[in-house]
């Protein structure tokens, strides 16, 4: 038993110092990010807002993070409500299958997204092609949390609402959505944690332009102040805080 | 019905893209500009002068696989069987980790095992070095400890979640009949899991051998296919070239993740 307990702290230890330290740096005084500590301040995220490059690479993290949850819950939803009523070995075999994205290195299938947007489509690189990246990956995740809810939904309250003469929609709006509507939020906000997070996919496919990730790529490659920590602590609270509602709201757990 | 735009979805901008760059991967090129073709000359060229890449490529691969799937099974199987009540917290600490910043993540390894970085600066501070140690990053140590750092929430999920369709009266059981706590972790808890097993390896050694990011940061540039397979898009403009680079990269590791699991089936299932 004793020996669980220290493996569990160190597993534990592992997953959150690296993080902690990225956070902790970004409030440190020295520009060098390495101990000692030397001091509280702000002035790193000053400079980041002061940062020309910073307020449109937010603002398309933003916009594309929304239009991908927005997008991903309405495909996903739909995909899961028909997936329950598939037999569980057709439906294991179909999630196997969209869930495929998910094990593909990124960066073959930004590639692939790439040469398909530039050579066979010949479409100009921007945000609407990053959007449509980011669906492909996420898509998977979204299907596989509303589907685990919808698992376990009690299907009678709908059969009930039919039995009483509700249409087939009204049944889905005033009965199965409001059930399933707190794991359609944390879905959503999933989606837009891995989106706003995405930086391969987003690399290779966004043309010109910024989002907080590239930022961060172009920051570690130019400076090495702890700006890029001030960063980072701003990109881990977005996608970390939208994890952590989602979490609370869907009770999701895996 | 309702799986189709899903479906439509999958097909247009991840089956279809992927078997135009599979196409582009016979393809040839004359100065800069991509010529249809039907030559196997790519391969060649992949296999004669990426050969030793490769191989090393499929090595961090595997070895990180290993790592963190090993890990990942027994931290499942704590949150499962050990962790009691604290199971959920535990799983929730997990899916954070999850979720968040994978280039924060490689860039947090740099400041922690660069030159000037955490462990360096502790150890100065100790005394016990005189100067910074260059051994802890650019190599392939540091690629392995960043890239298990960032695979090991994805590989714990499907392992837990086979974990949890396992009975606990299957284990106590077990133990009732005699056996102790590792022949019942071993003979009752590894093979049930198995299908979880399977799929967090083959994710973690998939992600690995394709990463770029990892290597080309902590990894001091050129040792994986990754690093190579992205040059000849943004510098070499050689795109049959990374094409077939990529394909011959996801053929030969998918031949050695069912070599593996076949050899694991044979040794762990009854």
């Amino acid at each position: 038993m004793q020996g669980w307990r220290l493996f569990i702290f160190l597993v534990i230890t592992f997953l959150v110092t690296p993080l902690i330290l990225v956070i902790l740096f970004s409030f440190n005084s020295s520009a060098l990010t390495s101990l000692p500590l030397t001091g509280f301040t702000f002035d790193w995220y000053r400079r980041l807002f002061a940062n020309e490059s910073f307020w449109p690479a937010l603002t398309n993290s933003l916009i594309i993070g929304f239009t991908v949850a927005v997008l991903s819950v309405a495909v996903g939803t739909l995909a899961a409500l028909a997936l329950v009523r598939f037999k569980p070995k057709g439906a294991d075999r179909l999630m196997a299958l969209l869930s495929a994205p998910m094990m593909m290195p990124a960066l073959i299938i930004g590639i692939a997204l790439l040469v398909f947007f530039k050579r066979l489509l010949d479409v100009p690189l921007g945000l609407p092609t990053v959007i449509l990246g980011h669906l492909v990956i996420i898509q998977p995740f979204v299907i596989a949390i509303l589907h685990a809810r919808l698992a376990t939904f009690d299907w009678s309250l709908v059969e009930s609402a039919r039995d009483l003469g509700a249409s087939p929609l009204r049944a889905f709006a005033t009965i199965t959505l409001p059930i399933i509507q707190p794991t359609i939020v944390g879905a959503a906000l999933i989606a837009l944690s891995i989106s706003l997070d995405d930086f391969v996919i987003t690399f290779l496919t966004i043309g010109a332009g910024n989002t907080l990730p590239t930022m961060v790529w172009g920051l570690v490659r130019t400076s090495l102040d702890p700006t890029i920590n001030a960063l980072a602590t701003l990109l881990l609270v977005l996608s970390i805080g939208s994890t952590i509602v989602a979490l609370s709201v869907s009770r999701y757990r895996g | 019905m309702g799986v189709l735009p899903a479906l439509a979805l999958w097909v247009a901008l991840f089956a279809l893209p992927l078997c135009f760059f599979f196409i582009v991967s016979f393809w040839s090129v004359r100065g800069l500009a991509m010529r249809p073709d039907l030559t196997l000359q790519n391969y060649w060229a992949t296999l004669r002068d990426y050969g030793d890449v490769l191989v090393s490529t499929l090595l961090i691969g595997l070895i990180t696989a290993f790592v963190t799937t090993a890990i990942a099974w027994f931290f499942a199987f704590a949150i499962r069987f050990r962790a009691g009540r604290f199971g959920n917290a535990l799983l929730f600490i997990t899916l954070i980790a999850l979720f968040g910043g994978y280039l924060v993540k490689i860039y947090a390894w740099k400041s922690i095992l660069g030159r000037d970085g955490i462990i360096n600066a502790a150890l100065l501070a100790l005394g016990l070095i005189d100067e910074p140690l260059t051994v802890f990053i650019y190599n392939a140590n540091s690629v392995v400890i960043t890239l298990t750092y960032f695979l090991l929430p994805f590989a714990v999920l499907p392992i837990y979640g086979s974990m949890r369709a396992i009975p606990e009266d299957f284990v106590e059981a077990a133990r009732d009949l005699g056996a102790g706590s590792i022949r019942a972790a071993a003979d009752i808890v590894l093979p049930l899991s198995e299908k979880g097993l399977s799929v967090a390896f083959l994710m973690a050694f998939l992600v690995s051998v394709g990463d770029y990011v990892t290597p080309r940061y902590v990894g001091g540039g050129a040792s994986m296919m990754g690093h190579f397979i992205e040059t000849q898009f943004s510098f070499g403009f050689n795109w049959p070239m990374g094409s077939a680079m990529s394909f011959t990269l996801m053929a030969v590791s998918l031949v050695i993740y069912l070599l593996l699991r076949a050899l694991f089936r044979r040794l762990v299932l009854p």
